[in-house]
Protein backbone atom coordinates (compact mmCIF):
# COMPACT_ATOMS: atom_id res chain seq x y z
CA UNK A 1 0.00 0.00 0.00
CA UNK A 2 1.14 3.52 -0.77
CA UNK A 3 1.37 5.50 2.44
CA UNK A 4 0.23 8.92 1.38
CA UNK A 5 0.56 10.57 4.76
CA UNK A 6 4.22 9.69 5.16
CA UNK A 7 4.81 10.72 1.54
CA UNK A 8 3.09 14.04 2.10
CA UNK A 9 4.99 14.76 5.29
CA UNK A 10 8.13 15.18 3.22
CA UNK A 11 6.82 18.38 1.68
CA UNK A 12 7.45 21.41 3.86
CA UNK A 13 5.00 23.35 1.71
CA UNK A 14 2.07 21.53 3.29
CA UNK A 15 3.24 22.41 6.80
CA UNK A 16 3.18 26.03 5.76
CA UNK A 17 -0.21 25.77 4.09
CA UNK A 18 -2.23 23.34 6.14
CA UNK A 19 -5.49 24.92 5.00
CA UNK A 20 -4.88 24.77 1.30
CA UNK A 21 -5.90 22.03 -1.09
CA UNK A 22 -3.29 22.17 -3.82
CA UNK A 23 -4.63 20.76 -7.08
CA UNK A 24 -2.67 22.82 -9.58
CA UNK A 25 -0.10 20.08 -10.01
CA UNK A 26 -0.09 20.12 -13.79
CA UNK A 27 1.24 23.69 -13.58
CA UNK A 28 3.97 22.85 -11.11
CA UNK A 29 4.50 20.37 -8.32
CA UNK A 30 5.54 20.91 -4.73
CA UNK A 31 9.10 19.95 -3.79
CA UNK A 32 10.08 17.32 -1.25
CA UNK A 33 12.62 18.26 1.42
CA UNK A 34 15.15 16.02 -0.31
CA UNK A 35 15.15 18.45 -3.23
CA UNK A 36 15.20 21.74 -1.34
CA UNK A 37 17.93 20.38 0.90
CA UNK A 38 20.05 19.26 -2.06
CA UNK A 39 19.74 22.70 -3.64
CA UNK A 40 20.65 24.57 -0.49
CA UNK A 41 23.42 22.12 0.35
CA UNK A 42 24.95 22.83 -3.05
CA UNK A 43 24.87 26.58 -2.50
CA UNK A 44 26.05 26.36 1.09
CA UNK A 45 28.76 23.75 0.73
CA UNK A 46 29.68 23.01 -2.85
CA UNK A 47 29.13 26.10 -4.95
CA UNK A 48 31.64 26.60 -7.79
CA UNK A 49 31.32 26.95 -11.50
CA UNK A 50 31.49 23.76 -13.54
CA UNK A 51 33.79 22.60 -16.31
CA UNK A 52 36.16 25.51 -16.02
CA UNK A 53 37.98 26.03 -12.75
CA UNK A 54 41.47 24.71 -12.33
CA UNK A 55 40.76 24.28 -8.66
CA UNK A 56 39.50 21.31 -6.79
CA UNK A 57 36.25 22.96 -5.74
CA UNK A 58 35.23 23.40 -9.35
CA UNK A 59 36.21 19.84 -10.07
CA UNK A 60 33.97 18.65 -7.24
CA UNK A 61 31.05 20.73 -8.45
CA UNK A 62 31.61 19.41 -11.96
CA UNK A 63 31.65 15.85 -10.70
CA UNK A 64 28.32 16.41 -8.92
CA UNK A 65 26.86 18.05 -11.99
CA UNK A 66 27.92 15.22 -14.27
CA UNK A 67 26.78 12.66 -11.73
CA UNK A 68 23.35 14.29 -11.97
CA UNK A 69 23.43 13.85 -15.73
CA UNK A 70 24.15 10.17 -15.23
CA UNK A 71 21.32 9.79 -12.75
CA UNK A 72 18.89 11.29 -15.22
CA UNK A 73 20.24 9.37 -18.22
CA UNK A 74 19.91 6.19 -16.22
CA UNK A 75 16.38 7.08 -15.10
CA UNK A 76 15.08 7.65 -18.60
CA UNK A 77 17.18 4.72 -19.91
CA UNK A 78 19.09 6.77 -22.45
CA UNK A 79 21.72 4.78 -24.29
CA UNK A 80 24.44 7.37 -23.69
CA UNK A 81 24.84 9.88 -20.89
CA UNK A 82 25.66 12.67 -23.36
CA UNK A 83 22.16 12.27 -24.81
CA UNK A 84 20.83 14.20 -21.81
CA UNK A 85 21.06 17.91 -22.60
CA UNK A 86 20.22 20.33 -19.82
CA UNK A 87 17.87 23.17 -20.73
CA UNK A 88 15.82 25.62 -18.74
CA UNK A 89 12.68 23.55 -19.30
CA UNK A 90 10.43 21.83 -21.81
CA UNK A 91 9.77 25.10 -23.62
CA UNK A 92 13.48 25.73 -24.10
CA UNK A 93 13.98 22.16 -25.33
CA UNK A 94 11.29 22.51 -27.97
CA UNK A 95 12.66 25.87 -29.07
CA UNK A 96 16.09 24.33 -29.46
CA UNK A 97 14.60 21.57 -31.58
CA UNK A 98 12.57 23.82 -33.86
CA UNK A 99 15.50 26.17 -34.36
CA UNK A 100 18.10 23.45 -34.57
CA UNK A 101 16.41 21.24 -37.14
CA UNK A 102 15.34 24.00 -39.48
CA UNK A 103 17.59 24.28 -42.47
CA UNK A 104 19.81 21.34 -41.43
CA UNK A 105 17.05 18.73 -41.52
CA UNK A 106 13.83 20.52 -42.36
CA UNK A 107 13.82 22.11 -45.80
CA UNK A 108 11.32 24.35 -47.63
CA UNK A 109 8.29 22.36 -48.71
CA UNK A 110 8.77 19.71 -45.98
CA UNK A 111 5.86 18.90 -43.71
CA UNK A 112 5.75 18.39 -39.97
CA UNK A 113 2.88 16.94 -37.96
CA UNK A 114 1.53 18.27 -34.64
CA UNK A 115 -1.76 17.56 -32.85
CA UNK A 116 -4.81 19.61 -31.95
CA UNK A 117 -4.20 19.34 -28.22
CA UNK A 118 -0.61 20.51 -27.96
CA UNK A 119 0.61 23.02 -25.41
CA UNK A 120 1.69 26.30 -27.01
CA UNK A 121 5.29 25.29 -26.25
CA UNK A 122 4.89 22.54 -28.84
CA UNK A 123 3.24 24.81 -31.40
CA UNK A 124 4.72 28.28 -31.35
CA UNK A 125 8.44 27.38 -31.72
CA UNK A 126 7.60 25.29 -34.80
CA UNK A 127 5.41 28.02 -36.19
CA UNK A 128 8.07 30.68 -35.70
CA UNK A 129 10.61 28.80 -37.77
CA UNK A 130 8.34 26.92 -40.17
CA UNK A 131 6.97 30.20 -41.49
CA UNK A 132 10.44 31.50 -42.19
CA UNK A 133 11.63 28.30 -43.83
CA UNK A 134 8.48 27.41 -45.75
CA UNK A 135 7.83 24.22 -43.79
CA UNK A 136 4.19 23.12 -43.69
CA UNK A 137 2.44 22.17 -40.42
CA UNK A 138 -0.33 19.55 -40.41
CA UNK A 139 -2.48 18.91 -37.35
CA UNK A 140 -3.93 15.61 -36.07
CA UNK A 141 -7.60 16.16 -35.10
CA UNK A 142 -9.49 14.65 -32.17
CA UNK A 143 -12.32 12.16 -32.04
CA UNK A 144 -15.69 12.93 -30.47
CA UNK A 145 -14.45 11.78 -27.05
CA UNK A 146 -11.48 14.14 -27.33
CA UNK A 147 -8.88 11.45 -27.93
CA UNK A 148 -6.38 11.78 -30.75
CA UNK A 149 -7.85 10.44 -33.97
CA UNK A 150 -5.43 7.68 -34.86
CA UNK A 151 -7.00 7.01 -38.24
CA UNK A 152 -6.49 10.61 -39.22
CA UNK A 153 -2.97 10.36 -37.79
CA UNK A 154 -2.15 7.50 -40.15
CA UNK A 155 -3.62 9.36 -43.10
CA UNK A 156 -1.51 12.41 -42.27
CA UNK A 157 1.57 10.22 -41.93
CA UNK A 158 0.96 9.16 -45.51
CA UNK A 159 1.83 12.75 -46.48
CA UNK A 160 5.37 11.84 -45.36
CA UNK A 161 6.05 14.45 -42.70
CA UNK A 162 9.75 14.83 -41.89
CA UNK A 163 8.94 15.19 -38.21
CA UNK A 164 6.11 14.40 -35.81
CA UNK A 165 5.83 16.11 -32.42
CA UNK A 166 3.15 15.33 -29.83
CA UNK A 167 2.62 15.34 -26.10
CA UNK A 168 2.83 12.19 -24.04
CA UNK A 169 -0.04 13.39 -21.85
CA UNK A 170 -2.42 16.25 -22.55
CA UNK A 171 -1.91 19.01 -19.99
CA UNK A 172 -5.58 19.99 -20.25
CA UNK A 173 -7.47 16.71 -20.42
CA UNK A 174 -4.97 14.37 -18.76
CA UNK A 175 -5.43 11.78 -21.49
CA UNK A 176 -2.45 9.49 -21.95
CA UNK A 177 -1.64 9.25 -25.64
CA UNK A 178 -0.70 5.90 -27.14
CA UNK A 179 2.85 7.18 -27.55
CA UNK A 180 4.45 3.81 -28.13
CA UNK A 181 2.17 3.12 -31.06
CA UNK A 182 2.37 6.66 -32.38
CA UNK A 183 6.15 6.67 -32.36
CA UNK A 184 6.24 3.30 -34.12
CA UNK A 185 3.83 4.47 -36.82
CA UNK A 186 5.76 7.70 -37.34
CA UNK A 187 9.04 5.85 -37.61
CA UNK A 188 7.55 3.42 -40.11
CA UNK A 189 6.59 6.50 -42.14
CA UNK A 190 10.18 7.75 -41.91
CA UNK A 191 9.54 10.71 -39.60
CA UNK A 192 11.73 12.06 -36.80
CA UNK A 193 9.78 11.70 -33.55
CA UNK A 194 9.57 14.30 -30.79
CA UNK A 195 7.66 13.61 -27.59
CA UNK A 196 6.72 16.48 -25.27
CA UNK A 197 7.00 14.70 -21.96
CA UNK A 198 6.29 17.69 -19.72
CA UNK A 199 3.31 15.86 -18.18
CA UNK A 200 4.31 12.34 -19.18
CA UNK A 201 7.48 12.18 -17.13
CA UNK A 202 5.47 12.68 -13.94
CA UNK A 203 3.14 9.83 -14.69
CA UNK A 204 5.69 7.18 -15.41
CA UNK A 205 9.39 6.66 -15.76
CA UNK A 206 9.99 7.26 -19.46
CA UNK A 207 11.99 4.49 -21.11
CA UNK A 208 13.88 5.84 -24.09
CA UNK A 209 14.98 2.44 -25.31
CA UNK A 210 11.50 1.05 -25.31
CA UNK A 211 9.77 4.17 -26.59
CA UNK A 212 12.50 4.63 -29.19
CA UNK A 213 11.57 8.25 -29.98
CA UNK A 214 14.29 10.51 -31.36
CA UNK A 215 13.69 13.34 -28.88
CA UNK A 216 11.93 13.65 -25.53
CA UNK A 217 11.67 16.89 -23.56
CA UNK A 218 10.54 17.68 -20.03
CA UNK A 219 10.78 20.25 -17.23
CA UNK A 220 12.20 19.59 -13.78
CA UNK A 221 9.58 21.57 -11.91
CA UNK A 222 6.74 19.24 -12.87
CA UNK A 223 8.73 16.29 -11.54
CA UNK A 224 9.23 17.49 -7.94
CA UNK A 225 12.36 19.34 -9.08
CA UNK A 226 13.39 23.00 -9.18
CA UNK A 227 12.15 25.52 -11.72
CA UNK A 228 14.45 26.69 -14.47
CA UNK A 229 15.86 23.30 -15.34
CA UNK A 230 14.78 20.73 -17.87
CA UNK A 231 16.00 18.01 -20.14
CA UNK A 232 16.23 17.64 -23.87
CA UNK A 233 16.91 13.98 -24.57
CA UNK A 234 17.92 13.10 -28.11
CA UNK A 235 19.50 10.24 -29.92
CA UNK A 236 23.13 11.01 -30.63
CA UNK A 237 22.74 11.00 -34.41
CA UNK A 238 20.02 13.64 -34.22
CA UNK A 239 21.54 15.77 -31.49
CA UNK A 240 24.60 16.07 -33.67
CA UNK A 241 22.53 17.59 -36.42
CA UNK A 242 21.04 20.32 -34.28
CA UNK A 243 22.27 23.84 -34.82
CA UNK A 244 22.82 25.28 -31.32
CA UNK A 245 20.18 27.84 -30.43
CA UNK A 246 22.49 29.55 -27.98
CA UNK A 247 26.12 30.30 -28.56
CA UNK A 248 28.60 31.33 -25.92
CA UNK A 249 31.01 29.89 -23.45
CA UNK A 250 31.48 26.20 -22.81
CA UNK A 251 29.86 25.03 -26.03
CA UNK A 252 32.76 25.81 -28.33
CA UNK A 253 35.92 24.04 -29.34
CA UNK A 254 37.72 27.02 -30.81
CA UNK A 255 36.60 30.55 -31.60
CA UNK A 256 38.03 33.05 -34.03
CA UNK A 257 36.30 35.76 -36.01
CA UNK A 258 36.72 33.60 -39.10
CA UNK A 259 35.23 30.45 -37.74
CA UNK A 260 33.97 28.79 -34.60
CA UNK A 261 34.03 25.06 -34.10
CA UNK A 262 31.84 23.42 -31.54
CA UNK A 263 32.53 21.25 -28.57
CA UNK A 264 31.22 17.68 -28.35
CA UNK A 265 27.86 16.59 -27.02
CA UNK A 266 26.39 17.39 -24.60
CA UNK A 267 28.32 20.64 -24.23
CA UNK A 268 27.75 22.01 -27.71
CA UNK A 269 24.08 22.45 -26.82
CA UNK A 270 24.66 23.90 -23.34
CA UNK A 271 26.03 27.42 -23.80
CA UNK A 272 26.86 29.46 -20.74
CA UNK A 273 26.89 28.58 -17.08
CA UNK A 274 24.15 26.01 -16.58
CA UNK A 275 21.61 25.96 -13.77
CA UNK A 276 23.95 23.86 -11.63
CA UNK A 277 21.86 23.84 -8.47
CA UNK A 278 18.76 23.14 -10.56
CA UNK A 279 20.37 20.14 -12.20
CA UNK A 280 21.49 18.82 -8.83
CA UNK A 281 18.01 19.40 -7.45
CA UNK A 282 16.43 17.53 -10.33
CA UNK A 283 18.73 14.56 -9.84
CA UNK A 284 17.86 14.64 -6.13
CA UNK A 285 14.16 14.56 -7.06
CA UNK A 286 14.69 11.51 -9.24
CA UNK A 287 16.81 9.72 -6.64
CA UNK A 288 14.19 10.45 -4.03
CA UNK A 289 11.32 9.34 -6.24
CA UNK A 290 12.95 6.03 -7.03
CA UNK A 291 12.50 4.78 -3.50
CA UNK A 292 8.77 4.56 -4.25
CA UNK A 293 7.01 1.96 -6.31
CA UNK A 294 5.44 3.91 -9.12
CA UNK A 295 2.78 1.26 -9.65
CA UNK A 296 1.44 2.06 -6.18
CA UNK A 297 1.55 5.77 -6.90
CA UNK A 298 -0.42 5.25 -10.11
CA UNK A 299 -2.97 3.21 -8.19
CA UNK A 300 -3.25 5.90 -5.55
CA UNK A 301 -3.77 8.58 -8.17
CA UNK A 302 -6.41 6.62 -9.98
CA UNK A 303 -8.20 6.11 -6.68
CA UNK A 304 -8.30 9.90 -6.28
CA UNK A 305 -9.33 10.38 -9.88
CA UNK A 306 -12.18 7.89 -9.66
CA UNK A 307 -13.44 9.36 -6.41
CA UNK A 308 -13.38 12.79 -8.00
CA UNK A 309 -15.19 11.65 -11.12
CA UNK A 310 -17.85 9.95 -9.04
CA UNK A 311 -18.42 12.99 -6.91
CA UNK A 312 -18.27 15.55 -9.71
CA UNK A 313 -20.81 13.64 -11.79
CA UNK A 314 -23.31 14.01 -8.94
CA UNK A 315 -23.07 17.79 -8.99
CA UNK A 316 -25.76 19.21 -11.22
CA UNK A 317 -24.43 21.58 -13.84
CA UNK A 318 -20.87 20.26 -13.87
CA UNK A 319 -19.71 19.20 -17.33
CA UNK A 320 -16.56 17.07 -17.40
CA UNK A 321 -14.38 17.23 -20.50
CA UNK A 322 -11.83 14.58 -19.53
CA UNK A 323 -12.33 10.86 -19.85
CA UNK A 324 -11.66 8.75 -16.74
CA UNK A 325 -9.85 6.00 -18.68
CA UNK A 326 -6.24 6.36 -19.78
CA UNK A 327 -6.10 9.46 -17.66
CA UNK A 328 -2.99 10.52 -15.75
CA UNK A 329 -4.91 12.34 -13.02
CA UNK A 330 -6.09 15.55 -14.65
CA UNK A 331 -9.74 16.60 -14.96
CA UNK A 332 -10.90 19.50 -17.09
CA UNK A 333 -14.42 20.63 -16.32
CA UNK A 334 -16.87 23.48 -16.56
CA UNK A 335 -19.99 24.61 -14.80
CA UNK A 336 -22.70 24.94 -17.45
CA UNK A 337 -23.05 28.47 -18.70
CA UNK A 338 -20.44 29.87 -16.33
CA UNK A 339 -17.01 31.22 -17.06
CA UNK A 340 -14.20 28.95 -15.77
CA UNK A 341 -12.46 31.86 -14.10
CA UNK A 342 -15.57 32.49 -11.98
CA UNK A 343 -15.53 28.88 -10.85
CA UNK A 344 -11.82 28.94 -10.04
CA UNK A 345 -12.28 32.24 -8.25
CA UNK A 346 -14.83 30.73 -5.91
CA UNK A 347 -12.65 27.65 -5.37
CA UNK A 348 -9.80 30.02 -4.52
CA UNK A 349 -11.97 31.66 -1.86
CA UNK A 350 -12.26 28.21 -0.32
CA UNK A 351 -8.51 27.66 -0.55
CA UNK A 352 -8.69 25.12 -3.30
CA UNK A 353 -5.97 25.88 -5.85
CA UNK A 354 -6.84 24.97 -9.42
CA UNK A 355 -6.20 26.60 -12.73
CA UNK A 356 -8.76 28.14 -15.06
CA UNK A 357 -8.46 29.33 -18.61
CA UNK A 358 -7.10 27.83 -21.76
CA UNK A 359 -3.98 26.33 -20.20
CA UNK A 360 -1.69 27.38 -23.04
CA UNK A 361 -3.70 25.26 -25.43
CA UNK A 362 -5.85 27.75 -27.34
CA UNK A 363 -6.14 25.58 -30.48
CA UNK A 364 -7.67 22.82 -28.36
CA UNK A 365 -10.29 25.17 -26.96
CA UNK A 366 -11.06 26.62 -30.38
CA UNK A 367 -11.63 23.07 -31.53
CA UNK A 368 -13.87 22.32 -28.56
CA UNK A 369 -15.64 25.66 -29.08
CA UNK A 370 -15.17 26.53 -25.40
CA UNK A 371 -13.65 29.63 -23.84
CA UNK A 372 -11.70 27.57 -21.33
CA UNK A 373 -12.02 25.09 -18.51
CA UNK A 374 -11.21 24.58 -14.87
CA UNK A 375 -8.38 22.09 -14.43
CA UNK A 376 -8.06 19.88 -11.37
CA UNK A 377 -4.75 18.00 -11.36
CA UNK A 378 -3.93 15.36 -8.76
CA UNK A 379 -0.49 14.39 -7.54
CA UNK A 380 0.76 11.54 -5.40
CA UNK A 381 0.69 13.69 -2.25
CA UNK A 382 -3.01 14.49 -2.60
CA UNK A 383 -5.46 12.66 -0.39
CA UNK A 384 -9.09 11.60 -0.50
CA UNK A 385 -9.69 14.44 1.88
CA UNK A 386 -8.38 16.83 -0.79
CA UNK A 387 -10.79 15.27 -3.27
CA UNK A 388 -13.71 15.75 -0.91
CA UNK A 389 -12.82 19.32 -0.09
CA UNK A 390 -12.55 20.13 -3.75
CA UNK A 391 -15.93 18.56 -4.44
CA UNK A 392 -17.54 20.52 -1.61
CA UNK A 393 -15.97 23.72 -2.90
CA UNK A 394 -17.25 22.92 -6.37
CA UNK A 395 -20.77 22.40 -5.04
CA UNK A 396 -20.54 25.73 -3.29
CA UNK A 397 -19.38 27.36 -6.53
CA UNK A 398 -22.32 25.93 -8.44
CA UNK A 399 -24.67 27.09 -5.73
CA UNK A 400 -23.36 30.65 -5.70
CA UNK A 401 -23.16 30.92 -9.46
CA UNK A 402 -26.60 29.58 -10.18
CA UNK A 403 -28.37 31.28 -7.28
CA UNK B 1 -28.43 50.38 -29.05
CA UNK B 2 -26.42 53.47 -29.85
CA UNK B 3 -23.47 54.66 -27.88
CA UNK B 4 -25.28 57.56 -26.26
CA UNK B 5 -28.01 55.30 -24.94
CA UNK B 6 -25.48 52.78 -23.70
CA UNK B 7 -23.51 55.43 -21.84
CA UNK B 8 -26.65 56.85 -20.31
CA UNK B 9 -27.97 53.45 -19.21
CA UNK B 10 -24.62 52.45 -17.77
CA UNK B 11 -24.38 55.75 -15.95
CA UNK B 12 -27.73 55.16 -14.27
CA UNK B 13 -26.81 51.58 -13.39
CA UNK B 14 -23.46 52.60 -11.92
CA UNK B 15 -25.08 55.29 -9.80
CA UNK B 16 -27.53 52.76 -8.45
CA UNK B 17 -24.68 50.39 -7.68
CA UNK B 18 -22.82 53.10 -5.84
CA UNK B 19 -25.81 53.87 -3.67
CA UNK B 20 -27.08 50.37 -2.97
CA UNK B 21 -24.38 47.80 -3.50
CA UNK B 22 -21.38 49.55 -1.97
CA UNK B 23 -22.79 49.68 1.55
CA UNK B 24 -23.92 46.06 1.25
CA UNK B 25 -20.47 44.93 0.13
CA UNK B 26 -18.84 46.81 2.96
CA UNK B 27 -21.09 45.17 5.51
CA UNK B 28 -20.98 41.68 4.04
CA UNK B 29 -19.78 39.43 6.82
CA UNK B 30 -18.50 36.54 4.74
CA UNK B 31 -17.11 36.04 1.29
CA UNK B 32 -20.18 34.13 0.16
CA UNK B 33 -22.40 37.15 0.74
CA UNK B 34 -19.90 39.39 -0.99
CA UNK B 35 -19.79 37.07 -3.98
CA UNK B 36 -23.55 36.86 -4.20
CA UNK B 37 -23.69 40.65 -4.38
CA UNK B 38 -20.89 40.84 -6.93
CA UNK B 39 -22.68 38.28 -9.05
CA UNK B 40 -25.81 40.40 -9.16
CA UNK B 41 -23.98 43.58 -10.14
CA UNK B 42 -23.07 42.36 -13.57
CA UNK B 43 -26.72 41.70 -14.33
CA UNK B 44 -27.65 45.31 -13.58
CA UNK B 45 -25.39 46.68 -16.28
CA UNK B 46 -26.39 46.80 -19.91
CA UNK B 47 -24.18 44.40 -21.86
CA UNK B 48 -21.83 45.72 -24.48
CA UNK B 49 -23.35 44.69 -27.83
CA UNK B 50 -21.34 41.98 -29.58
CA UNK B 51 -20.45 44.23 -32.48
CA UNK B 52 -18.90 46.75 -30.12
CA UNK B 53 -16.64 44.18 -28.44
CA UNK B 54 -13.70 45.20 -30.51
CA UNK B 55 -10.10 44.34 -30.04
CA UNK B 56 -9.15 47.90 -29.04
CA UNK B 57 -11.52 47.75 -26.09
CA UNK B 58 -10.12 44.51 -24.69
CA UNK B 59 -8.17 44.99 -21.51
CA UNK B 60 -5.03 42.91 -21.76
CA UNK B 61 -3.96 40.83 -18.81
CA UNK B 62 -7.25 39.11 -18.04
CA UNK B 63 -7.78 35.36 -17.97
CA UNK B 64 -11.32 36.15 -18.94
CA UNK B 65 -12.09 38.72 -21.58
CA UNK B 66 -12.99 42.19 -20.37
CA UNK B 67 -13.88 45.26 -22.36
CA UNK B 68 -13.72 48.86 -21.30
CA UNK B 69 -15.14 51.72 -23.29
CA UNK B 70 -14.25 55.22 -22.23
CA UNK B 71 -15.99 58.43 -23.18
CA UNK B 72 -14.79 61.89 -22.22
CA UNK B 73 -17.46 64.55 -22.35
CA UNK B 74 -15.10 67.42 -23.03
CA UNK B 75 -17.61 70.22 -22.68
CA UNK B 76 -18.40 69.26 -19.13
CA UNK B 77 -15.05 67.53 -18.52
CA UNK B 78 -16.64 64.33 -17.29
CA UNK B 79 -15.45 60.79 -17.85
CA UNK B 80 -17.89 57.96 -18.51
CA UNK B 81 -17.33 54.25 -18.98
CA UNK B 82 -19.04 51.16 -20.30
CA UNK B 83 -17.76 47.74 -19.31
CA UNK B 84 -18.33 44.10 -19.95
CA UNK B 85 -16.65 40.82 -19.21
CA UNK B 86 -17.46 37.22 -19.91
CA UNK B 87 -16.64 36.37 -16.29
CA UNK B 88 -19.21 37.52 -13.78
CA UNK B 89 -16.98 38.12 -10.80
CA UNK B 90 -14.64 40.24 -12.86
CA UNK B 91 -17.61 42.14 -14.22
CA UNK B 92 -18.90 42.74 -10.70
CA UNK B 93 -15.53 44.00 -9.51
CA UNK B 94 -15.20 46.20 -12.57
CA UNK B 95 -18.63 47.62 -11.84
CA UNK B 96 -17.50 48.52 -8.34
CA UNK B 97 -14.37 50.09 -9.67
CA UNK B 98 -16.22 52.11 -12.27
CA UNK B 99 -19.04 53.25 -10.05
CA UNK B 100 -16.37 54.98 -8.00
CA UNK B 101 -14.93 56.93 -10.92
CA UNK B 102 -17.87 57.32 -13.24
CA UNK B 103 -18.58 60.98 -14.00
CA UNK B 104 -15.33 62.26 -12.50
CA UNK B 105 -13.46 65.11 -14.13
CA UNK B 106 -9.90 64.69 -15.37
CA UNK B 107 -8.12 65.94 -12.29
CA UNK B 108 -10.31 63.89 -9.94
CA UNK B 109 -9.62 60.81 -12.03
CA UNK B 110 -5.88 61.45 -12.02
CA UNK B 111 -5.87 61.79 -8.24
CA UNK B 112 -8.18 58.87 -7.58
CA UNK B 113 -6.69 56.19 -5.33
CA UNK B 114 -8.36 52.98 -6.27
CA UNK B 115 -6.45 50.72 -3.96
CA UNK B 116 -7.41 52.82 -0.95
CA UNK B 117 -11.06 52.68 -1.97
CA UNK B 118 -10.94 48.93 -2.42
CA UNK B 119 -9.32 48.64 0.95
CA UNK B 120 -12.22 50.51 2.53
CA UNK B 121 -14.62 48.12 0.87
CA UNK B 122 -12.64 45.13 2.13
CA UNK B 123 -11.99 44.18 -1.45
CA UNK B 124 -8.27 44.85 -1.47
CA UNK B 125 -7.23 41.21 -1.93
CA UNK B 126 -8.94 41.17 -5.33
CA UNK B 127 -6.80 44.00 -6.62
CA UNK B 128 -3.52 42.46 -5.70
CA UNK B 129 -4.40 39.00 -6.96
CA UNK B 130 -2.13 37.90 -9.78
CA UNK B 131 -2.68 39.20 -13.25
CA UNK B 132 -5.30 36.48 -13.52
CA UNK B 133 -8.33 38.64 -13.06
CA UNK B 134 -6.85 41.65 -14.79
CA UNK B 135 -8.16 44.18 -12.31
CA UNK B 136 -4.80 45.78 -11.87
CA UNK B 137 -4.52 46.22 -15.61
CA UNK B 138 -8.01 47.66 -15.59
CA UNK B 139 -7.15 50.12 -12.83
CA UNK B 140 -4.10 51.34 -14.71
CA UNK B 141 -6.20 51.67 -17.83
CA UNK B 142 -8.82 53.78 -16.07
CA UNK B 143 -6.26 56.15 -14.63
CA UNK B 144 -4.61 56.51 -18.00
CA UNK B 145 -7.98 57.74 -19.30
CA UNK B 146 -7.56 60.93 -17.30
CA UNK B 147 -4.92 62.12 -19.70
CA UNK B 148 -6.47 60.66 -22.84
CA UNK B 149 -8.36 63.07 -25.02
C1 LIG C 1 2.36 19.39 -22.20
C2 LIG C 1 3.24 20.54 -21.84
N1 LIG C 1 4.23 20.92 -22.66
C3 LIG C 1 5.06 21.92 -22.38
C4 LIG C 1 4.94 22.64 -21.21
C5 LIG C 1 5.89 23.76 -20.94
O1 LIG C 1 6.62 23.54 -19.81
P1 LIG C 1 7.54 24.70 -19.18
O2 LIG C 1 6.66 25.89 -19.02
O3 LIG C 1 8.01 24.14 -17.90
O4 LIG C 1 8.65 24.94 -20.15
C6 LIG C 1 3.93 22.30 -20.32
C7 LIG C 1 3.76 23.07 -19.07
O5 LIG C 1 2.72 23.58 -18.75
C8 LIG C 1 3.06 21.23 -20.64
O6 LIG C 1 2.09 20.86 -19.79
Amino acid sequence: MFDVSSFRRQFAFFHHHPDWVYLDNAATMQKPDAVTEAVSRFYQQDNSNVHRGAHQLSQQATAQFEQARQTIAHYIKAQYVHEVIFTSGATAGLNQLAFGLMHTVLKPGDRILLTQLEHHANIVPWQLHCQRYGVIIDVVPLTADRQLDLNAYQQLLALKPKLVSFSHISNVLGHIQPVQQMVALAKAAGAITVVDGAQGVVYQQPDMRQLDCDFYVFSGHKLYGPTGVGVLYGKTQWLEQLTPLCGGGEMIDSVSFVNTTFNNLPFRLEAGTPNIAGVIGLAAAINWLQQYNNKLIIEHKSLLLNAFFQGARQIKGVAILSMPVHNAGIVALNVDGEHPSDVADILNQQQVAVRAGQHCAMPLFDYLALNGAVRVAFAAYNTLDDVNQCLLALEQAVEILTA
Amino acid sequence: MNLEQLLADTDIALQAIQQQALPDIKQAKDWQTKYRILMQLGKQLPPLPEKMKQQELLVKGCESRAWLLHYHDKKRDKHFFVLDSDARIVKGLMAIMLCLVNGMNSSELAKFNLSQQFDELNLKPYLSQSRGNGLTAMAAHIKACSSAT
